[in-house]
């Protein structure tokens, strides 16, 4: 399967010869962990920053990864997809490819959240726990990423999927435990986001900073994440002949 | 090269490719029409981005459903869209091509379809900065890099200035010397009466005319042109294709 990588290639080489899309990704996220991490005047934890920084981990992890939908969109509209599924190569490695290099650029932002947030004052105790942190955000966004990427190959302009993305995004993230912990919220809240993809997600992120390993959240992401690459993969299958 | 029977698609109520049989030999073969009348459903169902409804289509001696893969691997298809990546390099968009079709030797083969295509001299600029006639080249360039049997071009010439327009028809022309089957899609009937050895006119998803240019011509009389053949055998009114393009454009993009 090296058709994945030589398509992984080419989105890669794309972006980071847009320079503005390189800032832009790497901006938004440092604005939430210092704009907000250390300015909320919250009274549940007297270190705001070090609850914050695993949900803006998984925050960036998620939008990157809806956002990353697009590519498929303009690949379609553009006229690029029908070249690609004219070709031998099997048709998932469109998708793998996507979701690989999708994955990538989320944890390149990561990186850079994790180093800010170590100037900041927080710290991991355990170089394995850092190596199960990357590990999370990959499968992560391995999931999210094959979501959005099936979505997108059912969806047919860019509007639209803009459109399915903050219908998806806002509510995700505002529903879960990545801005206060359960025993704050409202009992209607807390009932949804204990259903939450991303607050589980961010309890695992959390006990990894902590110097915790949460077998479960992560064996559990990971196979959620292999179900979405399977139905992903049956669907770029079914397209066309 | 391409023996098509009784080939047709249905999308719900709208017929768009409608039993179309047609034997395509070692040629250039243009498939003139209308907007609407089932030239590029036709050229997807060849090319195995579209699932006939009922009928059969070989390439190169492949069936397009069952051998699609053997079929894929003979062919390459040139959309209409000209979808090259402006962020990369003319080599680069080449490149990616060799690779993904896994093409042995592939920098030799590179830099050989790119001569070929007369890039060689700014193979190095991004994408960004060619003409709509040199990112045509490049879609070439492209399509040629694995050596293909059959290749399918749906209006290649479309939006190109007249130098563009020529140099592309001498690129095909070039090609069907080496032996290349070509199966085009135009709306220019003097290119098609200049360059295409054969050519049929479908309407409504049905072939209405077939012969060489110059047999098609000489049906109707002396002076007549091509344009005289295809108005005379087209009942569809431009006004009247009775379907939203757009949204068909869309779907064909989808599926």
């Amino acid at each position: 399967m090296k058709q994945i990588f030589y398509y992984f290639e080419r989105d890669m080489r794309k972006w980071t010869r847009s320079r503005i899309n390189v800032v832009s990704s790497l901006v938004m996220p440092a604005a939430w962990l210092i704009l907000v991490g250390l300015t909320l005047p919250i009274r549940f934890t007297d270190n705001y920053l070090e609850f914050l920084t695993p949900s803006i981990l998984v925050m960036t992890m998620l939008f990157s990864s809806l956002q990353g939908g697009a590519l498929m969109i303009f690949d379609k509209v553009l006229g690029f997809l029908n070249k690609f599924l004219a070709m031998p190569s099997p048709r998932e490695s469109i998708l793998l490819g996507k979701i690989l290099f999708i994955s990538t650029r989320g944890l390149l932002q990561a990186t850079v959240i994790l180093l800010i947030a170590a100037l900041l004052g927080v710290r991991i105790h355990s170089p394995f726990n850092i190596v199960l942190i990357y590990l999370t955000l990959f499968l992560f966004g391995v999931l999210f990423s094959a979501l959005a990427t099936t979505l997108a190959l059912h969806i047919s302009d860019h509007d639209g999927y803009a459109a399915v993305n903050s219908m998806i995004s806002m509510p995700l993230f505002f529903a879960s435990n990545a801005l206060m912990p359960y025993d704050q919220m409202p009992e209607w809240l807390r009932m949804l986001a204990m259903v939450n993809p991303l607050s589980h997600t961010i309890d695992s992120i959390r006990e990894l900073f902590m110097g915790g390993v949460p077998v479960e959240g992560i064996v559990g992401l990971a196979v959620a994440a292999g179900v979405m690459v399977c139905v992903g993969t049956v669907q770029f299958r079914r397209t066309g002949v | 090269m391409i023996e098509i029977n009784g080939l047709t698609k249905n999308f719900n109520n709208l017929c768009a490719v409608d039993n179309v049989d047609l034997e395509i030999t070692n040629e250039i073969f243009g498939l003139l029409g209308p907007n609407g009348a089932g030239k590029s459903t036709t050229v997807m169902m060849l090319t195995t981005l579209l699932k006939p409804s009922s009928g059969s289509a070989r390439v190169c001696g492949y069936d397009v459903v069952k051998d699609a893969k053997k079929v894929r691997q003979s062919i390459s298809y040139v959309p209409q869209d000209m979808a090259v990546d402006i962020k990369l390099t003319g080599r680069e968009n080449v490149m990616l091509y060799a690779k993904l079709y896994g093409v042995p030797d592939r920098n030799t083969r590179v830099d050989d379809v790119l001569e070929l295509l007369g890039l060689t001299g700014r193979a190095g600029d991004l994408v960004r900065t060619y003409s709509g006639g040199m990112r045509r080249r490049l879609e070439l360039a492209q399509a040629l890099v694995h050596e293909p049997k059959v290749l399918f071009l749906d209006e290649p010439t479309l939006g190109l200035d007249v130098a563009a327009r020529k140099k592309i028809w001498e690129h095909i022309s070039a090609l069907r010397k080496r032996g290349m089957t070509i199966f085009m899609t135009t709306h220019y009937m003097e290119e098609a009466d200049e360059y295409c050895d054969r050519v049929a006119i479908i309407d409504q998803g049905t072939i209405v005319a077939l012969d060489s240019p110059e047999n098609l011509k000489l049906g109707l009389g002396n002076d007549a042109s091509l344009n005289d053949v295809f108005l005379e055998n087209v009942k569809t009114g431009e006004d009247q294709t009775g379907f939203d393009a757009y949204k068909f454009r869309t779907m064909l993009r989808r599926r």
